[in-house]
């Protein structure tokens, strides 16, 4: 019995990838639960401990001024997330804000809400970020802003697509003829159709937003060097590298590493189950 | 099919003067809205002995009282006068700058592109063409695990291995600390693990797609019939199915531009390479704004040009969108 | 003494493996192909004949499981069994060499990006022809200007006279023709089945799948009809056209415009979900409880799988 050619149809089916989920799951366990019950002052600089490579006490090794590095890539992975979430919730309303009124408003309004965007999206965005940022001077706040305006385009883009969807329906024009002036439609009818929309476009903003903080931080543009963010520490890190200690720039890029490949891997394999790719090629 | 070209060319340069126009009024808006004072800065440390009187004139001098719109439109006059100011940091005209570091950028980054091609290309169709071997398994799992990887620790991790342990190659720098000239035996030893580094995480989407591409267009019917009419398997997946399947990826070339430079200030940094991309870290650590301002200008214009080159080389490249007309 | 070659399919079945369903696409089909002769292999779209083409060079999708044997025997080297053989033999020794494709749609045959000239030159430098591109159009009636188009930019005749020269270039003895003239119009089918008649009377073997029985009564000399991935008849094609033996055969006939006009009750079944014993039952008139339970007689010297085969106008 043979078989055909390959360039068929493959019988492979796509497995949940388990492994992503449970790291996922445990990484934002350990950032919960680590600063509930931890003891240890990931801020405790002990000259004494410094540059200790992985240990049984230290299992991710000491950094340069004896601070611990498991501990302090778990309280990294906090801020990293923290300041991702924010920057990504700010992003998603400035992206929102604008599609709602480039899509509802329509004409002039419209074409110069796209040209801006056009504009913004010419600028590399880690380029303009470091723009902004310098321009602020590095904080929180500046690193916020940086991804904000970095990143608002693709909620305005996806926000504005589904207006326009929205608007081509019929219960538009009901409601125009009804006698419902633009602002209230833009309100009771567009708003509840567009919230699981920019919901997923905030959750899908999150791992650019903190790649984003990483490597501003990395840069010495980023967060303030006290707070362990992940890309302050392979900063930190880096400078010992040289001299030897391989651990403290390793582990805190294994905690950006780590989640990103997860998130990756489940995000392929849920479009790869809405998507399905069993084109027939078969002509009977 | 050149008036086309011509046509698509003209209408594009048409939308790139109000793109610029955008982005050199939003730069300004923004260092209008900045914290930071210019006077101060220029003064430095003087700022706190200079008399009130001076700065003013200094003030008056720029410019800095007259009205926003004025102050931008001589910005932008100076700009296309070719004046782009003195940076603050290198105490140099910022043409100076630019000029000294933009060669290093375009040789590494040049490099760095041309090994990406190559590799991606071969890697990519070497794992469509054995779907689902080791060989398939391997490559496609360093590319999207190379995605989640971020590009300065990908570079750390390979200078802790050439570098530190097995001493092969110079952690950094463009030539050796102790050599006084500039010799290219030396720039090419130190430029390896940089292009290498930026080729390599620059490669990801496009081994993935080509991979992908070509699997899609190893089921075209056309590539059946190549089969059917006797040809060798090489000749069908190179001459036929490759050479279709790459044609989108000329135009998501010219628009990955942004990525390259994002990537180019990252290993540029990391390697203490003297590009341009590393002097907008040093000129926004400094404060530089003159520096860092033409900068990203010399960037948004680099994207541009990377996008029409892009759609250029596919009108070229598909004979059918010559038929069909110009988007 | 060399042994005339021929092509000698045996038992050929062929299955799709899909998600959630299995298609029999062809079932227990035999029919032999030799040169100077014309096989026409018709039957309704959805009959698995357009399965044939592909199974016998061996480009059909990773997803298929075939049985049985297709038998080339070309006279000075050892028979290749079309349905074992490896790839390397395939795409080195009978493709384009010994058996030449006649595609359905030439226009999607023809890789876009490429003219057509560059890939009739590459057929025959590849397949060791000497004879330049120019010549052959010329032959196949082609102007030297329109090899320098693209596919996209031909005519659905200029395509297929393209793909005829390819097919020919080198020199194979067996043609297999798969639905040639869909899309086409009247006048350029005739010009179709014309060449194809010439192929033959050349002294190279035709099978020619379609579902266009007038077309077929233009150069068939044998038929054979395809239903629900059985092959029910294979007859001469004189018998064939003035009394079919099988009850489906003969409906297909008195359903052409020429004729009755007159079309079979009832649809086919889906190739999913065949019937045991005959597949026709359903929709035949001349159906009995036997139809239904026993297997189908092969096509054996009858030429017929039919319990009740009509009565056969030529004299035995």
């Amino acid at each position: 019995m043979a078989t055909g050619v390959a360039g068929g149809l493959t019988r492979s089916r796509r497995r949940f990838p388990r492994g992503a989920a449970v790291t996922l799951v445990l990484l934002l366990l350990a950032v919960v639960l680590v600063p509930l019950f931890a003891r240890l002052d990931q801020q405790l600089v002990d000259l004494h401990a410094a540059s200790l490579p992985p240990s049984l006490t230290h299992p991710f090794g000491t950094d340069e001024v004896g601070r611990d590095v498991l501990l302090r890539a778990v309280y990294g992975l906090r801020v990293s997330v923290l300041v991702g979430l924010a920057a990504a919730v700010v992003s998603v309303t400035i992206g929102t804000l604008a599609g709602l009124a480039a899509g509802a408003a329509g004409g002039t309004l419209d074409r110069l809400i796209m040209r801006i965007v056009d504009g913004f999206n010419s600028v590399p965005h880690l380029l303009f970020g470091i723009f902004i940022v310098a321009l602020f001077t590095p904080s929180t706040t500046a690193v916020v802003v940086s991804v904000a305006l970095t990143h608002w385009m693709t909620a305005a883009r996806i926000v504005r697509s589904e207006v326009l969807t929205l608007r081509a329906r019929p219960f538009v024009d009901a409601a125009i003829s009804g006698g419902s002036r633009r602002l209230r439609i833009v309100r009771r009818h567009f708003l509840p159709h567009l919230i699981p929309h920019i919901m997923l476009a905030a959750v899908l903003m999150i791992p650019h937003a903190i790649w984003h903080e990483t490597a501003l931080s990395f840069l010495g543009l980023g967060l303030p060097a006290h707070l362990a963010s992940l890309g302050n520490m392979i900063n930190d890190g880096a400078r010992s590298l040289l001299a030897g200690n391989w651990w403290a720039s390793l582990f805190p890029g294994l905690f950006i590493f780590l989640p990103t490949l997860a998130i990756s891997a489940l995000a392929q394999y849920w479009r790869d189950r809405s998507n399905p790719r069993w084109r027939s090629e078969l002509q009977l | 099919m050149t008036r086309a070209l011509g046509r698509m060319a003209a209408w594009r340069l048409a939308f790139t003067a109000p793109l610029l126009l955008v982005v050199t009024l939003g730069m300004f808006v923004l260092a209008k809205a900045s914290p930071f004072d210019p006077v101060r800065q220029y003064l430095g440390d003087r700022a706190l002995t200079t008399s009130p009187e001076i700065a003013r004139q200094i003030r008056a001098n720029w410019g800095l009282d007259r009205p926003l719109a004025e102050q931008y439109l001589t910005w932008l006059g100076n700009l296309l006068r070719g004046d782009l100011g003195e940076s603050r940091s290198m105490h140099r005209p910022v043409a100076e700058v630019i000029g000294e570091r933009l060669g290093w950028t375009l040789l590494a980054a040049g490099c760095a592109m041309v090994v990406m091609l190559a590799a991606s290309l071969v890697l990519g169709s070497l794992a469509a063409w054995r779907r689902d071997s080791w060989a398939d398994r391997l490559i496609s799992g360093t590319a999207y695990a190379n995605e989640a990887a971020p590009v300065f620790w990908t570079a750390l991790i390979v200078i802790w291995i050439f570098a530190v342990r097995l001493r092969w190659l110079p952690p950094g720098g463009l030539t050796d600390a102790a050599s006084g000239t500039v010799e290219p035996a030396d720039v090419l030893r130190h430029m390896i693990l940089p292009v290498a580094v930026l080729a390599f995480s620059q490669s990801s989407w496009l081994v993935l797609f080509v991979r992908e591409s070509l699997i899609t267009t190893l089921r075209e019917d056309f590539v059946i019939g190549a089969r059917a009419r006797g040809l060798r398997e090489r000749t069908v997946v190179v001459r036929h199915a490759l050479r279709s399947a790459l044609l989108p990826f000329i135009t998501l070339l010219g628009a990955r531009v942004p990525e390259l430079v994002t990537g180019a200030i990252l290993v540029e940094t990391v390697f203490s390479w003297p590009g341009v991309a590393s002097a907008s870290v040093q000129a926004a650590l400094a404060a530089d704004f003159p520096l860092l301002a033409a900068l990203t200008l010399l960037a948004t214009l680099a994207v541009v040009a990377g996008n029409l080159l892009a759609d250029t080389a596919y009108v070229i490249a598909d004979p059918r969108v010559r038929v069909l007309g110009v988007s | 003494m060399k042994p005339p070659p021929r092509l000698r399919v045996e038992g050929l079945s062929v299955r799709f493996h899909l998600p959630g369903a299995t298609v029999q696409a062809v079932t227990d089909a035999h029919f032999e192909v030799r040169p100077g002769q014309c096989l026409a292999l018709v039957g309704e779209s959805g009959c698995g004949k357009s399965v044939m083409a592909h199974a016998l060079m061996g480009l059909l999708p990773g997803n298929a499981s075939i049985e049985g044997a297709a038998w080339l025997e070309s006279g000075d080297t050892p028979p290749v069994n079309l349905i074992a053989a490896p790839e390397k033999v395939l795409a080195r020794t009978v493709r384009g060499r010994r058996i030449g494709l006649v595609p359905q749609s030439p226009a999607t045959h023809l890789t876009p990006v490429r003219t057509a000239r560059a890939q009739l030159t590459e057929a025959l430098r590849e397949l060791g022809n000497p004879d330049r591109a120019d010549t052959l159009a010329e032959r196949a009636g082609l102007s030297p200007s329109d090899l320098d188009r693209y596919p996209h930019q031909l005519s659905g005749g200029m395509a297929q006279r393209v793909v005829n020269a390819i097919a020919l270039a080198g020199d194979p003895w067996l043609i297999i023709a798969d639905e040639p003239t869909s899309g086409l119009d009247r006048p350029l089918v005739e010009a179709t089945m014309t060449e194809l008649r010439r192929l033959a009377d050349d002294g190279r073997a035709v099978l020619l799948i379609t579902h266009d029985l007038r077309a077929a009564q233009q150069v068939a000399d044998h038929v054979a009809v395809m239903y629900a991935s059985r092959i029910l008849s294979l007859e001469p094609a004189a018998d064939f056209f003035t009394g079919p033996r099988h009850p489906y055969a003969a409906g297909l006939l008195d359903a052409l415009p020429s004729r009755r006009f007159a079309a079979i009750p009832g649809q086919p079944p889906e190739l999913t979900d065949l019937p045991e014993g005959c597949a026709f039952r359903p929709r035949c008139a001349r159906a009995t409880d036997d139809c239904g339970r026993l297997p189908l007689p092969p096509l054996g010297d009858n030429r017929v799988a039919c319990h009740h085969p009509l009565e056969s106008h030529v004299a035995r």
